[in-house]
Parts: structure tokens; sequence; C-alpha cells
């Protein structure tokens, strides 16, 4: 490089002497540029959402692949009709009898109230064995002691309105005694 | 040292990458000045010249994903305005200096005169004033600051030409800036 070329390199800057209009070349060139698009988050960062899409997904999945979870749903389905089969059937009985229990004249309120008592005992139960139920779908065990549990109310409502029977054909019989 | 110059602005393209207006406008005030100054040097009309720059902001934005550093944001834009500046002068049909007549020149060397440092407004009105061919390759070597390789990449000529027609061009114009 001769003195004459490196003399015009060091004074490259005295070559631009044009100031460009920027209002007007920026208008022009924006007018064809994309729209700005909105600011969006991507669902997919958020953790929450990621857990759901990852669900979703693998139900999707299961759907294509053999539907493991709709046989274990019909299963589900076939268990619960059976306990609401049973439910119907003694659920009526009793709460007939409690209500039998409940408005008789004959026993006292102390003694109403320990009945009530032992039944609250056996809802209990019966509302633990309805969970694990839930936790073993196909367990017939269970639903064998959910039918004891309702057997149970109904025996202690039974021996209870024998009792009060003995004890009114006892008076019945005393009555006309007396007549 | 170089990797880190390649990589000036970067926060400002990447975010013009992803479509960022205001990013894209910083970027467009650092270099609009330059590249119109380029397209000034070469085409020498206002309008034209205003047309390439835009042109060339617009397709560099468009295209910004396909630049990955390998050189500065201003370099590439520069050889965007330049190649625009080229295409837009072969379509103008101004040919560039014909230099079948001088090949025998490619060999010759040649020999460094005892310039005096030149007024550079001489020098400015000087390439002015040079032939279109001339200029352009004057420009492109002088003022632009690139080797005769990547003259010959732009320009479509061998490294060897680019040298030939420069030497020429740079004698051409010392003779003009004498009678200025």
């Amino acid at each position: 490089m001769d003195n004459f070329e490196k003399h015009i390199r060091q004074n490259r800057a005295a070559f631009d002497v044009h100031k460009a209009d920027r209002a007007k070349l920026w208008a022009n060139i924006e007018g064809q540029l994309e729209p700005v698009k909105p600011k969006s988050i991507p669902l997919w960062r958020l953790p929450l959402l990621r857990a759901a899409a990852v669900a979703l997904l693998l139900l999707g999945v299961t759907g294509l692949i053999g539907i493991p979870f709709i046989t274990e749903d019909r299963n589900a389905d076939f268990v619960s009709q059976e306990l609401q089969d049973i439910d119907m059937h003694y659920q009526g009985l009793v709460s007939y009898h409690v209500k039998l229990v409940e408005s008789n004249q004959q026993l006292s309120e102390e003694d109403k109230q320990e009945f009530l008592s032992f039944m609250d005992e056996l809802d209990k139960e019966y509302e633990e064995l309805r969970l694990e139920m839930r936790n073993n779908l196909d367990n017939q065990l269970v639903l064998q002691a959910i039918v004891n549990n309702y057997k149970k109310r109904i025996e202690l409502i039974e021996n209870l309105l024998e009792q009060l029977n003995e004890q009114k054909i006892d008076n019945d019989d005393d009555y006309g005694y007396t007549l | 040292m170089e990797t880190h110059i390649r990589y000036t602005h970067k926060a400002l393209v990447e975010k013009s990458k992803s479509g960022d207006r205001n990013a894209q406008y910083q970027l467009y005030e650092l270099y609009v000045d330059a590249m119109y100054n380029i397209g000034m040097r070469f085409l020498r009309v206002k309008e034209e010249a205003e047309d390439i720059v835009q042109d060339s902001f617009v397709d560099a934005f468009k295209n910004l994903d396909g630049f990955k550093y390998e050189s500065t944001f201003g370099a590439w834009l520069k050889r965007i305005v330049i190649n625009k500046c080229i295409n837009h002068l072969k379509t103008k049909r101004l040919n560039l200096t014909t230099i079948a007549d001088h090949e025998y020149h490619l060999t010759e060397e040649v020999k460094e005169e005892a310039y005096e440092p030149a007024d550079i407004r001489k020098v400015r009105k000087g390439i002015e004033e040079l032939p279109p061919g001339y200029r352009e390759i004057l420009n492109l070597y002088l003022i632009e600051g690139y080797d005769h390789i990547e003259i010959g990449g732009i320009l479509g000529i061998s490294a060897s030409t680019s040298k030939s027609q420069y030497h020429r061009a740079k004698k051409k114009l010392v003779e003009i800036i004498q009678h200025i």
C-alpha cells in the first residue's frame, strides 16, 4: 500500500458526506416488514401447563394403544354398579328401620341415642369400606364386608324392634289381664 | 478479539431476529448513514441510493435468521448494499471497464509513485469523475476496504483482474486530481 492509499484509508470517514433522510427511509422499510407479532409466552414453558400437556399426551397415547384405562373404567363401572345395587337394596331397608326406631314412643331417648351411636359407628365403617372399594375395585372381600355391614345394622334394628315387640306383647298381656 | 468484534450489537441482532421492531430500528439508526453513503458513492443518484438502502434493510431484516456472525452485522449489511448497487448498475447496462485489451498488464509490476498527500475533497471529486467501472473497483478497494479476492467475488471477475483494474483506476484518479 502506497502513501496515497494510506492517506485515503486514514481519512476514510471523510468520504461519508451524505446524510440519509432517516424518517422517510424507515417509514418505507417498516411498511415492507411484517407487522410486529404480539408478545407471547410459550405455554409449554409454564410447569403446570407442561404437566397438563404431558397428561393429555399420555391420555392420547393410551387411547391409541389398547385403551387400558378405559378397560379399568369398565371394571369400575361394573363394580360400582354392583355396589349401587347393594346400596339400593339395603339403604332403603336400613333407613326404614331407623325411622321406625326414631319414631318409636316406647324407647327412651337414651336407648335411641345408644342405638343411633351404634349405627353411626357402622356408618363410619361403611364409608371406610367404600374408600377401600375405590382402591380395590375388584375386591370381592370388601364388597362382602359392605354387605355384612348392612346386615349387622339390620340385625341390630331387628333385635331392637323384636325386644320392643316383646315388651309390647307383655304390656298387652298385662293390660288384658287387668281387663 | 476478532471473535468479539463479530458479535458487535449481538443483543440488537438477536432481538431483531425475533421481530423486535425497536431493536430493528436501533440497528437501522446505527447503520443507515454508512449504507446510504455507500449507495451514493456507487450510484450517485439520491433516489436510487435511497431505494437500494431501503431494499437492503428490508432484505437484511427478513433474512436475519441466516446471519450467523461469520462477520459483523455491519459487514454483512454492507455486502447486501454493495451487491444490490452492483446489480442495479448492471441492469442499467453500465458496463464495467473492459479489461480484455489490458490483460497483458496483469503481470506488470505497478510502480509505487510518491504521491503527495492529496486534499480529500479533491480525491472525492476525482472519484466521481472516474469512468463507472474504474469508480466501482476503486471504491470497493480503497474506500470499502475489500481485498481483490472479495472484489472478484462481488464483480464476478478474477482477483488478478481486480488488481489490474484497480491500479489503472488509481492511476487515472491521480491524473484527474492533478488537474483539479
